[in-house]
């Protein structure tokens, strides 16, 4: 099938122009756009905070610390998701000149929130360390890459999944809506896991999203990569690469047409 | 000699494809027949080659296939039945400010469209002052594209792809919208382009300008190729066709020409 001629490097200035554009969109504000994207979560966080710590009592030390940690990676996650799987519908003009390489449109949602995630850093980092007493450790210069390089691998195939879904099936948008915060209580994400009883551990443990946000409560609270955990992430966004692969090559084709 | 676009013996039908809602898939009923199209082929045995360096046309009423046509040689839509083959760059102009994002610049917009065209920043960056002066936008250029008259988008875009490394350009009735001035500029630049061994393949309802810029064409009724040859006879047949349909003395269907 004839497609205009790309090579990586090409699609990578086209990510990094696609990217660039949100950021000025997000941020245009300079310091006060920056400021309100993060009071977004740390405001999120907060209701999750007075909701369970004050009302309901929850019993655990640095429960702030334990909810910023893994706020910040999951709404990577979350919108990450839900904005690739709009991401075909949105931009049907671009998707119609691109010919295949439409498949870059997802994974720049997925980099899009990376980079407000790694610019969240600083501010996640300090909260661990001032209102946690964590250590920061030196370490983390190398396992934080390593990390954000796992939430990509994890993250892209399911926003390229559902992009290439929702072309079809356009009740999944709505279906996400309910779906993630679903996904999110049914996560040890608000709660500890020790809060649930015993038994249904084991469940818990196979929710591959839990893997990859205990991992990097781990890394930010214990300052040491959990590598079991990891693994299973890991494990687990290869099978999502197959899995995803097959549907494109399946749904793909005709997205120009159906968009 | 070696064809720069073929095609050969193209169908193409919308009917199987409609998006299914979760309603249908659960209850298993069939998925609607998509009743965008009267007909059960977008297109049917379409052929035709346009060789290197070559301006080719295609003209045809409102519904015919055209646009159908030209994504199929873009590659966004698949065909059903038949071959299609390029050889050489592609660069489209396929609606007017598509892929253009109303926030940015002018000059923002060039580099984005660029890149959506396959081409490195860096060689955009070589071409910008080109492409700003043919476009006549000055200033403007500098200004977010929702400030832009339809005149002004079609500016950018088309000084965007004819400065673009392509081989082939795929046009759309986008030139319409320019005027008078920037119509002849277009169509100059076009010469040349064809005189550097592009080639161009332009849908168009202007028959003016199809004539002028084009050698051959085809003209498309419901989805078939009923007129070929050189643009000036395919042209005006077409223009006596929809004048007596006009009249009422014939009935323009594709059965007349086949």
């Amino acid at each position: 099938m004839p497609t205009v001629k790309r090579s990586l490097r090409q699609l990578a200035e086209f990510l990094y122009l696609l990217a660039r554009q949100e950021l000025k969109a997000r941020y245009k504000g300079r310091v006060l756009g920056y400021v309100w994207a993060l009071a977004h979560t740390f405001a999120l966080a907060f209701v999750y905070w007075i909701a369970f710590k004050i009302i309901m009592r929850l019993d655990m030390p640095n429960y702030s610390v334990y909810l910023i940690a893994g706020m910040f990676p999951w709404v990577w996650l979350s919108v990450g998701v839900t904005g690739a799987t709009r991401s075909f519908v949105v931009n049907a003009p671009l998707v119609k000149e691109m010919g295949l390489a439409h498949a870059i449109l997802p994974l720049s949602n997925v980099v899009q929130e990376m980079v407000h995630f790694i610019l969240a850093l600083p501010v996640v980092i300090a909260w661990v360390v001032l209102a946690g007493g964590y250590d920061a450790a030196v370490s983390w210069l190398w396992q934080i890459p390593l990390m954000l390089a796992l939430q990509v691998a994890f993250v892209y195939p399911l926003a390229l999944a559902f992009a290439l879904i929702n072309v079809y099936v356009r009740e999944i948008e709505p279906l996400l809506g309910i779906g993630f915060p679903l996904l999110f209580f049914a996560t040890p994400m608000v709660y500890p896991i020790s809060i649930v009883p015993e038994p249904l551990h084991q469940y818990f443990e196979l929710n591959p999203f839990h893997a990859l946000m205990e991992s990097w409560r781990s890394l930010f609270m214990a300052g040491a990569l959990d590598l079991p955990r990891i693994a299973y992430a890991a494990g687990f966004a290869v099978a999502a690469g197959a899995v995803t692969w097959l549907l494109y090559r399946k749904l793909a084709p005709r997205v120009g047409e159906l968009v | 000699m070696t064809h720069a676009v073929l095609c050969e013996d193209l169908w193409k039908t919308y009917q199987r494809h409609r998006p299914l809602g979760v309603k249908s898939l659960l209850l298993g009923a069939d998925p609607p027949r998509d009743t965008r199209f009267a007909r059960e082929w977008a297109l049917a045995e379409v052929g035709f080659q346009v060789p290197r360096g070559r301006s080719f046309g295609v003209i045809g009423p409102n519904g015919s296939g055209k646009t159908t046509l030209l994504s199929i040689l873009l590659g966004t839509v698949q065909e059903d039945r038949g071959r299609v083959s390029l050889s050489g760059r592609v660069a489209p102009l396929l609606e007017l400010g598509a892929g253009f994002h109303g926030d940015l610049t002018g000059r923002e917009n060039v580099f984005l469209f660029g890149s959506i065209l396959g081409v490195r920043l860096a060689e955009i960056r070589r071409r910008f002052e080109n492409i700003a002066e043919f476009s006549e936008l000055e200033g403007a250029i500098e200004q977010p594209l929702r400030t832009y008259s339809a005149g002004m988008i079609a500016r950018l875009g088309f000084s965007t792809i004819i400065h673009s490394p392509a081989d082939i350009l795929l046009i759309d009735e986008v030139l319409a919208v320019g005027d008078a001035s920037f119509q002849a500029k277009c169509h100059r630049a076009l010469r040349e382009f064809r005189a550097r061994g592009g080639t161009l393949i332009i849908v168009s309802h202007n028959m003016k300008e199809v004539t002028e810029v084009c050698d051959e064409g085809i003209c498309l009724d419901l989805g078939r190729v009923v007129d070929a040859g050189p643009m000036a006879g395919v042209a005006a047949r077409y223009q006596e066709r929809m004048a007596a349909a006009e009249s009422g003395k014939i009935k323009a269907s594709a059965h007349a020409y086949r």
